[in-house]
């Protein structure tokens, strides 16, 4: 996927650190959109689309913080790739919120240009990935949907190795009508075994 | 002590009833006792009674007898004599019958009986001794009576009775007078038994003689004579007429004698009138079976009654006097118990009341001993009485060194000697402080000991008041602690502001964070416009950096007031400044906190004299206590309130939140030392504010809860104006 598509996301409620964060990235040709506060990000952003997110943890009394957006970007299953700005903080901090699926984590007192310039590529190149896995997964989706109903549950049978007889006797049909079925899974998803199904189904989550 | 009331079986038996059951008993123990004694002693008189009766009764009986004997052989005699056969063989021999006569008449006198004369076989008087005299027997004929018929038929005759002829009474004796074996005659004697009789009534008891009839024919009482012990039939009635016993008599009532016999003993009693009186005889009768008479012999019976009443008399007055001494006893016995009892009461009493005092002595002693508090008990003029051991070990100095001293006491301060004088003398005035006193001591060794006194008057078991008893306690470990305290407290204080600036340090990290990063991406990117040619952004970028590198020189700066070195001396300190200054100081850790700041400051510029350091710290401390106070209410709620305000001479600072106030259980100990709520709380934030106010300032801090939910605290300070 190209980089140059990708948006970077900052959210912060300091001027300053929005501003120079925004002036930094654009000079080096990203795609930028700032944003004061996590309640206009969540609202104005498309955060279905791939990219990523600086998100200062503290923000202003009465707003929501960091965490919080964290929180509900992963609810929504957002493919954003999220990289956190702290004021201060400390090793546990760091695991808990890296733990939690965050990219990674900067303290601004100790956070040069370079660095952040470095991390904000990483967490691209991620996002790239995350974008071509999501478009990979989709094209896989749209094969299994050409399956019946009736070849879903073989194949779901299939996957684990199960013998046709044992299919059969399972979904109460005829060993030669599994075997059909087994034949068209094969051309329709292009798998040549069940082991090459199994890891296609896990891939593509289904 | 036994209770008398129940016995081992366990029933009560009620004692009064016991008592006078045992009290009947003996009173009739004793009534058959003097009873039976009356009747013993009643039975001896009447035996000796008896005794004397059968004495007298022989003494009489032989009287009799010998008056008969004496005549018995009399007519025997006569009828030997031949004149006396003579002139009964010839009847009309005159001057032989004279001879007889004259004959009778001497030997009729020198017997001494009564009449002496001879009768021929008809019964008619030939001869008598009394043939001179007018009522001569001579020509009388006596052939009915039995003497004459008892000897005419061969017999010897013996009878008494009524003279026929004289109407005397006299015993009759005879005896046939014989002519060869035939009889021709009789001769009888009559003897009077007046004599006897007479002889009888000199005796003050009567002597009774009845024939075999039971009718007395003599006695000495007359009224009983011719009467009889026993009813006379017709028969004899009619023999006692033919033999004209007892004259023309032919009727012999029964005696009212009222007779009481008893099989053992020989007499009988007998209860009658004499003379119309009333009286009781003991009698004794004795048979004479040669005259075929009953004598009776009487004792009067009163001296037997009189021994028995006497013995009851004097039984009774013994019993009476045996009861009364028993009572007397009893009463004395049971006197000498209950004063034994009583004795051994007090005995137990005093015991028990030594033991007790002696227990309470030791127990006293033994509290005394272990007490840590010095006793020390004065009289009214301030002698010592008395001090415990605790009191000893204070001053150094031994009991004995100590009491009975007045003041001033050895123990006493020679540097405080005045105050001690002055604090004496208030004491024993009634002065004291109920508080009590702070009173410096000299120990005997030299060092000095703090001491609390607390002082109450002495009460004496009569309730009077004798003296004052103090008690004294050692606060030289809290004195020294104290003074140790203080020289700790500003150590102290600087340790706190170090702990609050470690506190303020990360926040001021994070603070300067933002600007420092800022400054870093705006740099970048200059860099990269520069590189790029883009001179317009690349000067923006260039005044972003200085704008940052300003905000965060500000942010420095507001910190610098941590760095001053040393404390600084009193100097005028403007409360606004403070006020403006702390705000800056603790601005990172508001936001940090997201808390809302409303300032009202005073416009006249409140001043006061102070150490500004210390000043700001106790505000810095108020306000993060507010802050922190505050996390736990929701974030649109968090607002602190600081305002500075003149009353009268003192100024105020009030830094007032919206947390939840401060509960009521913990409002006494906000201010004491190691007190905290917070869980990483050292407790003295508070404590040294507080000291900072109150010992360096000589102002006041002061807190309540907000009516509408929150807590103010109040620092005051007196306005240097």
């Amino acid at each position: 996927m190209n980089l140059s598509n990708l948006i970077v996301y900052v959210v912060d409620d300091d001027a300053a650190m929005r501003e120079s964060t925004a002036s930094l990235l654009a000079s080096r040709g990203y795609q930028v959109q700032l944003f004061d506060s996590g309640e206009t990000f969540l609202a104005q952003a498309d955060i279905r689309r791939c990219g990523v997110v600086i998100l200062d943890r503290h923000m202003g009394p009465a707003a929501l913080t960091g965490d919080q957006v964290f929180d509900k970007l992963k609810r929504q299953a957002s493919p954003l790739v999220v990289l956190f700005l702290s004021g201060h903080g400390n090793i546990a901090v760091a695991v808990d919120v890296t733990k939690r699926g965050a990219f990674n984590w900067l303290e601004k007192t100790l956070t040069g240009a370079d660095q952040l310039l470095e991390a904000t590529a990483a967490a691209l190149v991620q996002a790239a990935s995350i974008g071509d896995m999501q478009q990979a997964r989709q094209k896989a989706a749209k094969l299994w949907d050409t399956l019946t109903p009736r070849e879903m549950e073989v194949a779901r049978e299939m996957r684990h190795g199960t013998r046709t007889k044992l299919i059969a006797r399972k979904l109460v049909c005829g060993a030669r009508a599994v075997e059909t079925h087994r034949l068209r899974i094969r051309d329709k998803l292009n798998v040549g075994n069940p082991a090459e199904l199994d890891r296609f189904m896990r891939d593509n989550d289904l | 002590m036994l209770n008398p009331t129940a016995g081992p079986s366990g029933a009560p038996v009620p004692t009064s009833a016991r008592l006078s059951l045992t009290w009947i008993v003996v009173l009739l123990a004793m009534v058959l006792l003097v009873a039976w004694a009356g009747q013993w002693s009643a039975r001896r008189e009447s035996a000796f009674q008896a005794d004397a009766l059968r004495r007298s009764i022989d003494v009489y009986a032989l009287g009799l007898r010998g008056e008969a004997a004496k005549f018995v052989y009399l007519p025997f005699t006569v009828a030997q004599h031949p004149d006396v056969i003579a002139a009964l063989a010839s009847p009309g021999d005159t001057a032989m019958r004279q001879r007889a006569n004259r004959y009778l008449e001497d030997v009729n006198r020198r017997a001494g009986s009564d009449a002496l004369y001879v009768l021929d076989t008809r019964g008619n008087t030939l001869i008598a001794s009394n043939w001179n005299q007018p009522l001569t027997f001579v020509g009388q004929n006596y052939g009915n009576r039995p003497y004459f018929i008892d000897a005419v038929s061969g017999g010897s005759g013996h009878f008494y009775g009524i003279g026929r002829t004289t109407g005397e009474p006299g015993l009759f004796l005879s005896a046939p007078l014989r002519s060869g074996t035939s009889i021709v005659g009789v001769v009888a004697v009559k003897v009077s038994l007046l004599e006897i009789q007479q002889t009888w009534g000199k005796v003050r008891d009567p002597v009774m003689l009845a024939d075999a009839r039971g009718i007395f024919f003599l006695g000495s009482v007359p009224s009983w004579m011719y009467q009889s012990t026993r009813a006379v039939d017709a028969t004899e009635r009619a023999r006692i007429a033919q033999h004209a016993t007892y004259g023309p008599r032919d009727n012999f009532p029964v005696l009212p004698w009222d007779v009481e016999r008893t099989e053992a003993e020989p007499g009988y009693l007998l209860a009658t009138k004499v003379d119309g009186i009333a009286r009781r005889f003991m009698a004794l009768d004795e048979s004479l079976p040669n005259l075929g008479w009953t004598l009776t012999v009487m004792a009067d019976y009163g001296p037997v009654t009189a021994a028995r009443n006497r013995t009851w008399t004097v039984g009774a007055l013994i019993a009476g006097l045996l009861l009364l001494g028993t009572m007397y006893w009893r009463l004395r016995e049971r006197r000498y118990a209950e004063q034994r009892v009583a004795r051994q009461e007090l005995e137990l009493r005093v015991e028990d009341r030594t033991r007790e005092l002696g227990q309470a002595h030791s127990f006293r002693k033994a509290m005394e001993d272990s007490l840590l508090v010095g006793m020390r008990a004065r009289d009214l003029k301030g002698k010592i009485l008395y001090v415990n051991p605790a009191f000893c070990e204070m001053t150094g100095y031994r009991a004995d060194e100590l009491v009975g001293k007045s003041p001033p006491y050895i123990y006493w301060h020679p540097d405080d000697l005045k105050k001690h004088r002055r604090e004496s003398d208030a004491v024993l005035a009634g002065n004291a402080a109920p508080t009590g006193f702070e009173s410096r001591l000299r120990h005997r060794d030299g060092h000095d000991v703090y001491t609390m006194v607390y002082t109450a008057p002495l009460i004496d078991h009569n309730g009077e008041h004798s003296g004052w008893m103090s008690s004294v306690v050692d606060i030289s470990e809290q004195k020294m602690a104290e003074l140790r305290q203080r020289k700790d407290s500003e150590k102290l204080q600087h340790m706190q502001r170090l702990a609050s600036l470690g506190e303020l340090a990360a926040t001021l990290a994070h603070e300067l964070g933002q600007p420092l990063m800022a400054l870093n991406n705006f740099a970048g990117a200059a860099k990269a416009n520069a590189s790029q040619g883009r001179l317009a952004l690349l000067a923006g970028n260039l005044d972003d950096v200085a704008a940052q590198a300003k905000r965060a020189g500000d942010i420095v700066r507001s910190t610098q007031v941590w760095a001053r070195p040393h404390l600084r001396g009193a100097e005028s300190c403007d409360l606004n400044d403070i006020v403006t200054s702390v705000l800056a100081m603790v601005g990172a850790e508001i936001r940090h906190h997201q808390v809302r700041v409303s300032t009202r400051l005073d416009l006249a510029q409140p001043c006061v004299s102070g150490v500004r350091i210390l000043l700001e710290q106790v505000l810095v401390n108020l306000v993060l206590n507010s802050l922190q106070a505050m996390q736990v209410v929701a974030v649109e709620l968090r607002e602190l309130e600081i305002s500075t305000d003149r009353q009268d001479d003192t100024v105020r600072i009030s830094v007032a939140d919206r947390g939840p106030g401060v509960a009521s259980d913990v409002m006494a100990r906000v201010f004491d030392p190691y007190f905290t709520t917070k869980p990483e709380g050292t407790g003295l934030g508070l404590n040294i504010c507080r000291r900072i106010v109150v010992e360096n300032h000589q102002g006041a801090l002061e807190f309540e809860n907000r009516p509408d939910g929150g807590a103010v605290f109040v620092l005051v300070l007196k306005s240097a104006q």
